[in-house]
């Protein structure tokens, strides 16, 4: 990781009295360092990665404080590391993004969820749904649930997010249970401010260290016989336990209004949607403040039946605004009022769409809605028609006047990324041998599911591709392909896909992008993260090209048919695969694909090349061109790669309609263009200039020559 | 502040692509509202769109002490945002399709620049959003529209685009503090002089746009290189189109061949344009376009005109201006080429051509030909051998190539002049059908197959049926479906279509337009 968090440590070092102004996720780490933790454990994934990669970066800050730091290879690791917490007066935080990394987590939080934690844990989920999400759409709320851990959705402002952290240790300690934080991805994002407090340094820490381990304590593993005790006690003490506390400390929020015959239950994190919708109606006065009562849910599970029941019993009807699937809290309240024999209507989910985010536009139809069946008198004069009305004509038009649909832009390899190649490389060989069953996996090579590559047949999950054919393979004729990367293979791509196929003998093609980071998720280290002294060896090299953990660690489990190609050799490439689709080897075939990011390469090599330049030292610069007079216009090049900086432009002889390809100055010379030129034999259109700055003498007689002998011009 | 009375604050929303700085712009502006003495939030939806996805940013300011006070929203209202900011003009399309852009209260600050979507680029044809229609869209939408070109400025300055954003959003006096709060913010940065010159070319750009608010979009593209001489044989009572692309023509035929060839051109064209009746604007564009492919056909690319192309003083002084080269710096420019036997065999005369044809066929291997070479154009074996491959052009005119692109041309022509004299709509398609001969080796023997498929089961049948009039939208449908996808398969689907169904009926299937035009 050559990014810089400078800046964002020192935010963490504020203290009383000061005012933090920075990003959410930033902020919340901020507010573990207030609550005292001893140890802090994550697995990056947007939109948490800030927390671990400002963590790691932060090393001496955190040596100071004692607290201990680690990046965990996957999501599992990062949960059971909160086991410390389970015998010892220590509080931890871990991360990751969710819904699919508490899935990954899940066999570990059930195993801490269930004897309970001593020392206050808490799990920072980032809740990835609804616009700009990468996984699928499901909800954490299941795994609080059926692991009965509590679940806090603060409101989504600093304050109350500090606040809430804050809380969470407190409510874990006091109920022995571990509890997860959920922000969904505006609020991990959030730029906002709140009042700092001291970091607080733990009284069990990295500096203050324990002479003994805990003693052995049977109730305290999740083992039988005690696990039959422990699941009578998550449901009894710990859950009375908390919603006493809860109620206590006003966790949830209360605001009155004038309109007292309905009332309005939401989740922390809607809050402000909701606040916007309501002042759209008309709803909030100037000095904003809501005609409606509200009972904002900073935790909504478990939720406090007495609070509940008091806000419901006085209204006619109550909407419960819930985002995502199924209804949890609408169902339990339902049977909360029920047991209570309180008749207040409930409205929730034929209100609002069963799925999907809860935007201000979405709220505005479904409070709408709710006030004309159950508030006529405002409902009836409420503008929430108009509003819906004014924004399907602004569509209207806008189609009308764009009168075409807006051409899609997903997320692309970035200029120079090696995994481009390897696809190029890809795309000829199934020209070759016709097309096959592709098993995609998470990470950037996900792009490659995009145009103009299109490939994939099923994603399975992080590091799954391999696994996930393991079936497919069996009745295929043709050899099934998996890829993976290098985050994907350590997160969990070796044990459940290598050895697991390995053992059964099974054939098929794994290729495993060697890039040196998990990339995707802004390149965070791996064990097979090129070291800094093969960093400065390789120089303006690919770093990764040294680096061979991952080549040793398949030769170790048996992988007997490996080969580790450079991606940018395309031809080299496309020869291995094909080797792999035909060779009469059965068994597991092992393609690395060699090539560091892009991004950490420029990042290394972009400050190298800078001072060279000052200290007038002689450096070739490489950039990748197109003849527009030969280009013909028929873009092949591109279907093949699909790179930002290859373009199109229109021609500039008036005879040809057709856009011509063009290479924008954005280009960093990776090669890739005139490889495929050359392995797809496509068109003599590209050149490759290298600009020698500060040239030697011997450079200089030599273009001298040159020009006399050309004519052309060369310096 | 430009804000609606019900809401007393200002949202922004920022339309981007991911890595072009639009968190770092967020934060400026975040920073800038907070020094005016302003409550601020801000928040965005990164996450992999990092990668050059299509990305957006959300503030809202309010005239508040503390950020504390004011419930601000996290997620845009649709016909609810003050001002959109835009770094590319499809972005600025899409935040209007969602309904982002209101009449009422939206201020559109956009750049006009093009970053184009794979989806765009990857068109065999022509796959570019009509810009035209944004700049519409924008200007009748919104309250007030600026659209400027901000990826220039930041180019012309050495900068990014996110510190022309910041200008023009500065300049456009929708913020509620003045320009010098904004700049402020950039001159802390300290020696980054460069964001400061872009935000100020920006801060004048847009000011000038204020100013003349009639002057709204800008020119697009402007192509209008016309030829102040005449050409002899050019009749100057055609149209002026007409007249442009038969000059055109005439030059490029002799730039790559001869004055002969350009005769050649103006006498085929000729044959064209003089018995068809030019007041049928149908007509007309036909013959324009016929002429127009007609050229593009004739001085067709062999390795001669590569070689020759490749290694003109000009195309050097052309390189050198895009890749931006300053005085000192020494250029060495490398051609990545592949001649195979058949492109040895096009420049060769017809009877070797024809030998080494039919061993490709055969499947017959060649010493030293297949295989990428890299060929350093400005360097002295490099130039001279490109020369000599250049000097080839002399015997052209005796080569295999030569002699099956001209019997290809003519049949054509012929085509073309019944096509002309029966039916406009049809002489249009015909007109357009070179189109799908493109590129080199793979690519060009594709687009020959096309050509061929769609002349064997469409025009040569037309030309003996005489069902001119009724065969244009097919012949149309099968160009654009030959451009559709480099597999054919929109193509098969069009032409076995055409097939299975009767020749009377075929004409007026519904689905075939459709199955063309999705």
């Amino acid at each position: 990781m050559e990014v810089s968090f400078s800046k964002e440590i020192e935010k963490l070092r504020l203290g009383d009295g000061e005012t933090f102004h920075g990003e959410g996720i930033l902020a919340v780490t901020k507010a573990l360092l207030q609550s005292g933790v001893s140890y802090i454990g994550g697995y990056q994934g947007a939109p948490v990665s800030h927390l671990i990669d400002v963590m790691v970066q932060a090393t001496p800050e955190m040596s100071e404080l004692g607290v201990h730091v680690e990046p965990c290879t996957n999501e599992a690791s990062a949960a059971a590391m909160l086991g410390a917490s389970i015998m010892y007066p220590v509080r931890g935080a871990v991360t990751w993004k969710s819904i699919v990394g508490t899935n990954v987590a899940a066999d570990a939080l059930s195993n801490l969820a269930s004897p309970g934690v001593m020392g206050g844990a808490l799990i920072i989920v980032g809740e990835d749904y609804g616009e700009g999400s990468s996984v699928i759409q499901e909800r954490t709320h299941a795994f609080a649930m059926k692991s009965t851990m509590w679940l806090v959705d603060p409101r989504p402002n600093l304050p109350s997010i500090v606040n809430c952290v804050e809380k969470s240790f407190e409510l874990s300690e006091t109920s022995n249970t571990p509890v997860m934080l959920e922000l969904r991805i505006r609020a991990c994002h959030v730029q906002g401010s709140f009042e700092a407090k001291d970091n607080i340094a733990a009284d069990v820490s990295t500096t203050r260290r324990l002479a003994e381990p805990a003693p052995h304590n049977y109730d305290q593993l999740a083992h039988p016989p005690v696990t039959f005790n422990q699941e009578r006690l998550k449901s009894s003490e710990r859950m009375q336990t908390a919603r006493d506390f809860i109620q206590a400390e006003k966790l949830n929020e209360l605001f009155e209004g004038t309109q007292s015959d309905v009332g309005l239950i939401v989740q922390g994190g809607l809050y402000s949607s909701l606040m916007l919708a309501l002042a759209e109606l008309g709803l909030v006065g100037t000095d904003g403040k809501c005609e409606l009562p509200i009972l904002a849910l900073n935790v909504v599970y478990p939720l406090v039946p007495d609070e509940l029941v008091e806000f419901a019993s006085d209204k006619k009807a109550v909407l419960v605004i819930e985002e995502g699937q199924p209804e949890y809290i609408e169902n339990e309240i339902s049977t909360l009022l029920r047991r209570a024999e309180v008749s207040t209507k409930l409205a929730g989910k034929d209100c609002l769409p069963m799925a999907g985010e809860y935007t201000s536009e979405v709220l505005i139809a479904g409070v709408g809605k709710f006030l004309r069946e159950h508030l006529p008198k405002i409902g009836n004069s409420l503008k929430d028609d108009e509003f819906a009305d004014e924004v399907d004509s602004l569509r209207k038009q806008a189609s009308e006047l764009l009168s075409e649909p807006v051409p899609p832009r997903p997320p692309n390899f970035c200029t120079g990324c090696p995994e481009r190649p390897f696809f190029t490389a890809l795309k000829l060989a199934e020209r070759e041998v016709g097309s096959f069953h592709y098993s995609a996996d998470i990470g950037c090579h996900s792009f490659a599911t995009f145009a103009p590559f299109n490939f994939g047949n099923s994603i399975l999950g992080y590091g799954m591709s391999l696994a996930s054919n393991a079936s497919v393979a069996s009745f295929q004729e043709k050899r099934p392909v998996a890829v993976m990367g290098d985050g994907g293979f350590w997160h969990n791509g070796l044990l459940s896909g290598v050895t697991s196929r390995l053992m059964n003998g099974g054939d098929g093609i794994l290729v495993i992008m060697k890039n040196g980071y998990t990339s995707a998720t802004g390149t965070q280290e791996v064990i097979s993260s090129p070291n800094t002294q093969i960093k400065l060896a390789s120089a303006e090299k690919s770093a990764t090209q040294d680096e061979t953990t991952i080549e040793k660690a398949l030769k170790g489990v048996g992988v007997k048919w490996q080969r580790t190609v450079h991606t940018y050799k395309v031809s080299q490439m496309r020869d291995t695969l094909l080797e792999a689709f035909r060779t009469k080897f059965d068994g597991l075939k092992v393609i690395v694909a060699e090539g560091e990011c892009q991004l950490e390469r420029q990042r290394r090599i972009k400050p190298i090349r800078s001072k060279a330049l000052a200290r007038g030292e002689r450096v070739i610069r490489t950039r990748f061109g197109i003849d527009e007079d030969t280009c013909t216009g028929d873009h092949s090049c591109i279907r093949l790669s699909g790179c930002p900086t290859l373009t199109v432009k229109s021609s500039s002889d008036p005879l040809k309609t057709d856009p011509v390809a063009h290479v924008t100055n954005g280009c960093v010379g990776c090669g890739l263009c005139g490889e495929v030129a050359h392995a797809a034999t496509l068109c003599p259109s590209f050149w490759r200039a290298d600009i020698i700055s500060n040239p030697t003498w011997w450079d200089r007689l030599k273009a001298s020559l040159r020009g006399y002998v050309t004519g052309l011009k060369t310096a | 502040m430009n804000a609606s009375k019900k809401n007393p604050r200002l949202r922004i929303l920022l339309a981007a692509l991911g890595g072009e700085g639009g968190g770092v712009l967020m934060n400026w502006i975040v920073e800038s509202a907070r020094n005016a003495g302003y409550a601020v939030q801000a928040t965005s939806v990164p996450g992999v769109a990092q990668r050059t996805g299509s990305t957006s940013y959300y503030i809202e300011i309010a005239n508040a002490l503390r950020d504390v006070d004011v419930v601000f929203g996290l997620v845009p209202i649709p016909g609810r945002v003050d001002v959109v900011l835009s770094s590319e003009l499809v972005e600025t399309a899409r935040v209007i399709a969602a309904g982002y852009v209101s009449p009422e209260q939206t201020t559109v600050i956009s750049s006009t620049a093009r970053t184009y979507a794979t989806a765009e680029k990857m068109a065999l044809g022509d796959g570019r959003y009509t810009q035209e229609n944004v700049s519409r869209a924008a200007e009748k939408m919104a309250r007030k529209c600026f659209l400027l070109d901000l990826g220039k400025i930041a180019i012309d300055n050495g900068t990014f685009v996110s510190a022309t954003m910041f200008g023009a959003l500065a300049g456009s006096g929708v913020l509620p503090w003045g320009v010098d709060k904004s700049r402020i913010i950039l001159e802390s940065g300290g020696k980054n002089n460069a964001s400061l010159a872009g935000f100020d070319a920006a801060v004048d750009a847009i000011t000038a746009l204020h100013n003349a608010p009639e002057q709204k979009g800008e020119e697009v593209e402007s192509s209008s290189a016309t030829h102040s001489t005449e050409g002899v044989s050019i009749p100057t009572d055609l149209p002026q189109e007409l007249q442009k692309v038969l000059q055109l023509g005439q030059d490029r035929c002799i730039d790559f061949q001869d004055e002969t060839y350009g005769e050649e051109y103006l006498d085929r064209a000729k044959s064209l344009y003089e018995p068809a009746d030019l007041n049928d604007p149908r007509t007309s564009h036909a013959v324009i376009e016929a002429c127009r492919r007609l050229v593009l056909w004739m001085a067709y690319e062999d390795v001669a005109r590569v070689a020759d192309l490749k290694t003109r003083p000009e195309r050097f002084d052309r390189i050198r201006r895009e890749i931006k080269s300053r005085p000192g710096q020494i250029i060495s420019v490398t051609e990545y080429m592949k001649p195979r036997a058949e492109e040895l065999a096009d420049i060769l005369p017809v009877a070797i051509g024809e030998r080494i044809m039919r061993r490709v066929t055969k499947g017959g291997r060649f010493p030293f030909l297949g295989r990428g070479i890299y060929v350093r154009s400005n360097g002295v074996i490099g130039y001279w051998m490109l020369r000599g491959v250049a000097a080839l052009a002399r015997v052209r005119r005796r080569s295999y190539r030569f002699k099956h692109e001209q019997l290809a041309i003519e049949e054509w022509l012929n085509l073309m002049r019944q096509a002309l004299d029966h039916s406009p709509a049809f002489a249009q398609a015909l007109a357009e059908l070179p189109r799908v001969l493109k590129g080199y080796s793979d690519t060009l023997q594709r687009g020959k197959s096309a050509y061929e498929r769609i002349m064997t089961q469409i025009v040569r049948p037309v030309a003996k049926s005489g069902e001119w009039e009724k065969s244009a939208t097919l012949l149309q449908s099968a160009v654009a479906a030959a451009l559709a996808d480099d597999t054919h398969t929109r193509l098969d689907a069009v032409l076995s279509a055409e097939g299975e169904t009767s020749p009377d009926k075929k004409l007026n299937t519904p689905a075939m337009a459709t199955e063309v035009s999705c």
